[in-house]
């Protein structure tokens, strides 16, 4: 039976006095749970929202409840929402299953070993609740304005940049980001987004700039600021002295100055700087760094590798790191420089330049299902076992989706590049034959260079072509 | 026509010469001069009025005043579509340095949303935010212009309350100038200057700008020298606040305007020291209709409007006891005798010389009243250009025009009387254009 924590902050809020199917704990506080030698294994927040908010960061910077279920009473403020599992899910029973999914859950993450460091904590933390992502919370008084308050919880001792931590994990594959939430400017200097854009003088950049309202006498086309026309109550012109009466047909407004009082320019359009107020750097707008606010979720990649083991030993990572795996932006530039190759010199040389070829495993997921995941796992390293004798040292490998590989083949000719398709077809038989009646059904496709190069065509544009016909 | 002439002058030959055989005839051609008799001492009135004036300004040296009260300036709006744009610029555009309250009231939103659309995409210049507020109210339902103006009025805050018609637009000193009259506390309201926008868009209209010089600009600066002023116009007049509140707002029918003068006039018997001034430096610019047709349309409503304020609403109130006796005299002779009677006598004068005299007399008649008229004209246009216009260089093109404005203004005259037979018979005022039916039923019935 499960122990549930049951922490009311709030005196006036009465525990209740017993939870079906659970093994109730009260505490009148938070210490008082965090006391407990004993943890608990559920524990639910009572009070008011901003209260639960703050219990939650506490609990979750705690190791022993950074990665387990914490509800809260009631709708929570969005601290909660970013820290916890939600508002209770109902009776008892209800909490007994999600804490049995939880357990269940548990042993699968990196085969069995418990998470160690804020890395795996993080991707444990995802991994025990599928779906779930890293939610950034709006704070204003924060300098970066967004902060991911599961990530400064967890990482607490670190003093880890929580974004760049998470951008860190984007790269690596494991994450993904999600929705995005907002779009904001930082100072390039100091990253805060406190910033403050101010119209300032064009010629020197004052600060201390007036509109002036301008009038356009028509009887003579002078042009000058509205105090030099008002002569007691009336408008007269100071050069053609003709009063001017009526807008629109003795005089108009035809430009919207502004005047330093510094440097006494007229300009119609000022400048705008933006001073970070907490560095005081001074930059242009332009130069002022985006950052896209979004939430994070585990990658299917970065869920195979939470599956399949994140250390050293058979991580996936490593897997392909034998296979001489690039990441996407050098594999685009080493495409492209082969295809610039091919361009110039394909059609002299006489041999081909090289052939690149997407490799996609059509039934990654079905597999896991129907063979469980000891056996699909197995199959799968097999196929990576394979692949590693069939590439020569001078090849590379990207991935693209969880199920895609992609290999660039120097001075490989169709010929060469069916050759590697029948001997990854004949492992893979192999790999069947002894694996019984799971099948791993591999599609290929192939393109050689220069041959198969389309016009006005880049790797990237070819990536996408050739992934379309693998799709 | 020199006997005529002579004749005319001399009474006890003229009554002898009236019993004689020709005596009809006689009586029909001394008639004529009549009309100068009545109309010849109101023009006087008018000069030496205007001349007074002249003087006064002249003479007297600038004034620097600190009284700034708010003005708020309830704009009746109704299909003029983006027209009200510009009325409220040229309110914006005020030199006045005190607050100004724009209350744009359209009539009827429902199906006047481009005039509504017009209003609401209004925005402030940054310069004119400190002092100018603009305040739209949108009324669904159309009651009409009164119910416009009583609903400004109920949400205005300033201490003066204009009234002023969405297609007309204001010179930048406007406020400045009318407000100026407020400082003293006998004025209860002030009647501000129109001229005609559109000059030159058809002869109507230019026949209306002389008009609008004469019998406005120049007439109302006469008539202000002693008090007398006829009538604050509807499309622009001041007010201050107490008194229309005094008064209950305006009034359901037609011709508000006249009405709610008649109705502070009739305080000027008791409070002797209360004044109407005209302020001819204050102008308002406004379309008048284009087409003759348009002209008579107007004036039909105009006219006929006149008889049923004069002779039906106001019957009462047309008092020495009330008015006080110059601006009952001014009342009798300028409203009721010039703008009623006059007509009936002009038609059946011309009728019965056309059908009593032979045409060659009738030919000479006609041309001797003309160049009476035109010679009188004349004159009023040169004093209104040198001493009153305050655009003489725009004013002065107008003279090519003069010849055709008494003709114009007999046939307009002739129609007074159509006009007048209309309300009389059919009680015009009820079919006002002013307001919808369902509010007129409601109305008061006199």
């Amino acid at each position: 039976m499960a122990r549930l924590g049951w922490v009311s902050l709030s005196p006036a809020l009465a525990p209740p006095g017993s939870v079906e199917g659970l093994e109730l704990n009260t505490f009148p506080s938070l210490e008082a749970l965090l006391e407990q030698p004993q943890g608990c294994d559920v524990v639910v927040l009572d009070g008011p929202p901003e209260a639960m908010g703050t219990a939650a960061r506490r609990l979750r910077a705690d190791h022993r409840y950074q990665l387990g279920l914490i509800y809260t009473s009631r709708a929570g403020d969005p601290w909660c929402a970013a820290l916890c599992d939600g508002e209770l899910p109902g009776d008892g029973a209800a909490i007994a299953t999600a804490w049995q999914q939880w357990q269940e859950r548990q042993p699968l993450f990196n085969r069995g070993q418990a998470p160690e460091g804020v890395d795996q904590s993080l991707l444990c933390w995802l991994w025990q609740r599928p779906g779930a992502a890293i939610q950034p919370v709006r704070d204003p008084g924060h300098a970066q304005i967004y902060r991911y308050p599961l990530v400064e919880a967890i990482t607490a001792d670190e003093r880890l940049n929580s974004d760049g931590w998470l951008r860190q994990k984007e790269q690596e594959n494991l994450l993904e980001g999600g929705d995005l939430i907002d779009r904001i400017r930082q100072c390039p200097a100091c990253s805060s987004s406190r910033l403050n854009y101010v119209d300032v003088c064009p010629e020197c950049h004052g600060l201390d700039i007036v509109r002036q309202p301008s009038l356009h006498c028509f009887v003579c086309g002078h042009v000058a600021p509205q105090q030099n026309f008002l002569k007691g109550d009336a408008l007269v012109c100071p050069n053609c002295l003709s009063q001017l009466r009526h807008i629109g047909s003795d005089y108009d407004r035809p430009l919207e100055n502004y005047r330093c009082r510094g440097c006494g320019a007229f300009f119609v359009d000022a400048d705008v700087d933006v001073r970070c107020l907490d560095c005081c750097d001074v930059n242009q707008p332009n130069d002022l760094r985006v950052r896209e606010i979004r939430s994070f979720r585990l990658s299917e990649a970065g869920a195979l590798a939470c599956r399949q083991g994140l250390g050293d030993n058979g991580a996936i990572g490593s897997y392909f790191r034998r296979l001489k795996l690039m990441d996407r932006g050098d594999f685009l530039k080493a495409l492209d420089w082969q295809m610039a190759i091919a361009r110039r010199y394909g059609k002299s040389s006489g041999s081909a330049i090289a052939a690149l070829l997407g490799v996609r495993i059509e039934n990654i997921e079905q597999l896991f299902v129907d063979v469980g995941e000891a056996r699909a796992t197995a199959m799968l390293e097999g196929l990576l076992e394979r692949l590693q004798q069939i590439i020569r040292d001078t090849d590379r490998c990207m991935r693209g989706r969880e199920d895609t590989l992609w290999l660039l083949l120097p001075h490989t000719s169709a010929r060469g590049l069916d050759r590697v398709r029948e001997r990854l077809q004949e492992g893979l038989e192999r790999i069947q034959s002894s694996a019984g009646a799971a099948e791993l059904s591999l599609k290929f496709v192939g393109c050689v260079l220069p041959e198969q190069i389309q016009d006005d065509e880049n790797a990237a544009l070819m990536l996408a072509r050739l992934a379309g016909d693998l799709r | 026509m020199e006997p005529v002439l002579e004749q005319a002058l001399n009474l006890p030959l003229l009554l002898e010469q009236l019993r004689g055989e020709d005596g009809l005839a006689l009586l029909l051609l001394q008639l004529f001069p009549l009309f100068l008799v009545v109309e010849l001492p109101l023009t006087l009135v008018v000069v030496l009025g205007v001349l007074r004036w002249w003087i006064r300004e002249q003479t007297l040296p600038p004034r620097r005043s600190l009284y700034r009260p708010r003005v708020s300036c309830l704009i009746t709006c109704y299909s003029e579509g983006a027209d009200v744009r510009k009325t409220l610029e040229t309110l914006c555009e005020q030199t006045y340095p005190g607050e100004i309250e724009l209350i744009p009231v359209v009539d009827g939103a429902a199906a006047n949303q481009h005039t509504l659309a017009a209003v609401r995409g209004f925005e402030l210049r940054e310069e004119w935010r400190r002092t100018r507020r603009v305040r739209p109210i949108a009324k669904w339902q159309r009651g009409g212009r009164v119910s416009s103006l009583n609903a400004g009025l109920s949400m205005s805050t300033g201490s003066i309350v204009m009234a002023l018609d969405g297609d007309t637009s204001f010179d930048n000193t406007m406020v400045s100038a009318m407000v100026r009259h407020f400082e003293d506390p006998n004025v209860p309201a002030v009647a501000g200057s129109l001229r005609i926008r559109n000059t030159w868009t058809s002869l109507a209209t230019a026949l209306q700008a002389v008009e609008y010089l004469i019998s406005i600009q120049m007439a109302k600066t006469g008539l202000s020298e002693w008090n007398l002023v006829n009538n604050i116009s509807g499309a622009f007049g001041a007010f201050r606040r107490e008194i229309i509140e005094q008064l209950g707002g305006w009034d359901t029918h037609s011709a508000e305007d006249l009405d709610i003068t008649l109705r502070i006039k009739s305080y000027f018997g008791r409070h002797r020291q209360l004044r109407i001034p005209f302020e001819p430096r204050a102008i308002g610019h406004t379309d008048g209709p284009t087409s003759m047709v348009g002209l008579l349309k107007q004036r039909l409503r105009w006219d006929g409007d006149l008889l049923f304020l004069y002779a039906r609403k106001h019957s009462g109130s047309i008092a020495p006891r009330l008015m006080g006796w110059p601006n009952f005299l001014m009342t009798v002779i300028s409203g009721l005798f010039i703008q009623v009677v006059l007509p009936f006598i002009i038609v059946g004068y011309t009728a019965i010389t056309a059908i009593t005299l032979p045409w060659p007399t009738v030919l000479a008649l006609s041309v001797l009243v003309y160049v009476v008229y035109l010679v009188v004209l004349s004159l009023q246009f040169l004093l209104m250009l040198l001493l009153v216009s305050e655009r003489p260089q725009q004013d002065v093109r107008l003279i090519p025009i003069l010849p055709l404005f008494p003709i114009a203004m007999l046939l307009i005259r002739c129609w007074s009387a159509v006009a007048i037979l209309n309300e009389l018979w059919r009680r015009s005022h009820e079919e006002s254009s002013m307001a919808p039916w369902w509010v007129l039923r409601r109305a008061t019935r006199f």
